[in-house]
């Protein structure tokens, strides 16, 4: 072998990707590949929707959890890959499969200079300023309606295409956790690295400090604005599968309540673990469509009546039992257990 | 592989160069009417432990936070390694061979030991987003690397045995190692100090003495603001004494021990 041979094939060996995938994912996806030969259409979209919400959700355990930093406004960039995947298909009428990146991309981009902006602030400051920039964002979308459909959205969006070899839900849903499933792995690799290391370094809510993340050689902008940026394509790609799925898009998907709501699955499940994300989207989805189905006939009242109640019942709990989230269980389990021995 | 080679494989490197590490030239800071560091100029020369002592608001701390970029002077300049400093941002003067360690630590209290120190390697390493997020081999070896300069680094400074626990579960004079640790991994060329001693028994108190001759040994510069006048007497090779923000001596510890103007003020008889 020649050492020109030689030296490309050693370069070429530093790029080959080594996934830490633990094998709680591989479990996962044992579970996804069966779920579709047991589980009906209607289950099958809810898992859709769990896939979905958890995709967002672990872009902002990685903005919240790692970096620290509060967003109550991910409905912006889930709205914006929705919105330009659409538009990109039915104005130009591209692939929805090629669509799909541009509009991560373009949320990514978008992100890059809110970031820039928003970071600079600290606390609980940035996550008033995010929700209201979702605000802004759900206004404007409003008001562009010869660009957007305003109120009434957008309709007969394409589907992804799709081999005809099974249903396109069954299609979507292989799809939605597929596309979980990497974002977990690359969450989880991201939050075990160096630049994982930088993120929880500037994370102030977690016991981390700016002024020493900065004297270690940390340049504490570019890894917030990285992680937004992050969580921003992660949402993305999400509102570009979602707009693709369902067809129809409108306005109020993407308002401060569903950026809430996702704010509200990565507490329940673990602010600080990507895992949380799957497990707090799965707790939500779950019991907003069992409030939603069961509780009006046991109950009586109109459908949605005890969501906002039930947000409310399940998030104190979590809180007081479960300060760390659901995915801290296991180890709360433990500790209890080693007391009794002791 | 004994103590002292070791310590300089895993931390400073001199990096040789001519004249002074850094250089003060009439740096001033002030909040409003308050002059918190009036017109200070004087250097630090390479190898050398250097000690900046004085009473309480003497502006010792707001020096260090300048030298480290943390805080900008509002007059004068300072230079490091040839280069000026005083507008550029911490990381970057970080990256160029300058770390402060601080009085409170400030360990990061979200991380074990081990990734507190790791953190430490930032600076030299250089594993992006893309290459961490997929896990490249090119960043795995990085990561090993620094993970056994961090354990490494751990054990010079006397600490085995905690690497996973996490900040909250360290005794005071455990969490100074850890930060130490944690500067040195920084490989630094300078190496600034904000009261190191404060809190350690007399054991530990020796130690860091020790610790701090070995790394001067190997070439690197300690620009320290300490109160136990008895330790910066010992340490030191040379003292800066600051009274309300201006300067009020310079020179070898004997020097400054013999300075009526230093005794009157700051040491006493």
């Amino acid at each position: 072998m020649t050492p020109i041979v030689a030296r490309a094939k050693a370069r070429a060996s530093r790029l080959v990707p080594m996934p830490r995938v633990p094998r709680l994912a591989l479990i996962l996806l044992a579970v996804v590949a069966a779920l579709p030969l047991v589980g009906n259409a209607y289950i099958l979209s809810v898992l859709i929707k769990v896939g979905l919400h958890a995709v967002i959700a672990m872009g902002l355990v990685l903005l919240t959890g790692l970096a620290g930093q509060v967003s109550l406004g991910q409905g912006v960039f889930f709205g914006t890959g929705a919105y330009v995947s659409a538009l990109l298909v039915l104005k130009t009428g591209v692939s929805p499969w090629l669509a799909l990146p541009l509009a991560a991309a373009t949320s990514g981009l978008l992100a890059a200079p809110i970031g820039r902006a928003i970071l600079r602030l600290k606390g609980i400051i940035v996550a008033g300023v995010t929700l209201t920039v979702n605000l802004i964002f759900f206004y404007l979308v409003v008001s562009l309606s010869g660009l957007t459909g305003g109120a009434t959205g957008l309709s007969q969006i394409p589907r992804l295409e799709y081999p005809r070899i099974m249903p396109y839900t069954t299609f979507v849903f292989y799809v939605v956790w597929l596309i979980a499933v990497v974002c977990l792995i690359l969450s989880v690799n991201i939050a075990a690295s160096r630049v994982g290391r930088a993120l929880k370094s500037v994370n102030l809510l977690g016991g981390g400090s700016e002024d020493t993340a900065q004297v270690l050689g940390i340049d504490v902008m570019h890894f917030k604005v990285a992680a937004y940026i992050v969580a921003a394509v992660f949402a993305g790609v999400a509102g570009s599968v979602y707009a693709h799925y369902t067809s129809v898009i409108e306005p109020h998907t993407f308002s401060v309540q569903t950026s809430v709501l996702v704010a509200i699955m990565v507490i329940l499940g673990g602010v600080t673990n990507p895992w949380g994300a799957i497990v707090g989207s799965a707790l939500i989805v779950g019991l907003t469509e069992f409030l939603r189905e069961v509780a009006p006939i046991v109950l009586g009242g109109p459908t949605g009546a005890y969501e906002l109640v039930a947000y409310g019942v399940v998030l104190v709990a979590t809180l007081l039992f479960l300060p760390s989230g659901l995915c801290s269980l296991p180890a709360r389990i433990e500790e209890w257990r080693r007391g009794r021995r002791l | 592989m004994s103590s002292r080679t070791a310590m300089r494989s895993a931390t400073s490197v001199s990096r040789g160069g001519h004249g002074p590490l850094v250089e003060y030239s009439g740096v001033s800071v002030s909040y409003g009417e308050l002059v918190a560091v009036n017109n200070v100029s004087f250097s630090v020369e390479r190898g050398e432990i250097l000690c900046i002592i004085g009473p309480n608001g003497a502006g010792k701390t707001t020096l260090l936070r300048m030298t480290s970029g943390l805080l900008r002077p509002t007059g004068g300049q300072i230079w490091f390694e040839g280069l000026r400093i005083d507008t550029m941002p911490a990381h970057r003067i970080a990256a160029l061979g300058a770390t402060q360690l601080f009085q409170d630590i400030q360990l990061f209290d979200n991380m074990s030991v081990l990734d507190n120190v790791m953190t430490g390697a930032h600076v030299w390493s250089d594993g992006g987003l893309i290459g961490s997020s997929l896990r490249l081999a090119a960043i795995v070896d990085e990561e090993r690397r620094i993970r056994r300069a961090a354990v490494e680094q751990l054990s010079l400074v006397g600490l085995t045995g905690v690497l996973h626990e996490f900040p909250a579960a360290l005794s005071w004079g455990e969490r100074k190692l850890v930060g130490l640790a944690r500067a040195l991994l920084c490989r630094p060329t300078l190496l600034l100090l904000d009261e190191p001693y404060g809190g350690l028994d007399t054991e530990e108190i020796d130690r860091l003495s020790r610790m701090l001759r070995t790394l001067k040994s190997e070439g690197m510069t300690i620009l320290m603001v300490e109160h136990l006048t008895d330790v910066v007497m010992d340490v030191a090779d040379r003292v800066v004494v600051l009274h309300y923000g201006e300067m009020l001596a310079e020179g070898t510890p004997d020097t400054i021990r013999e300075d009526e103007r230093v005794i009157a003020t700051y040491l006493g008889d």
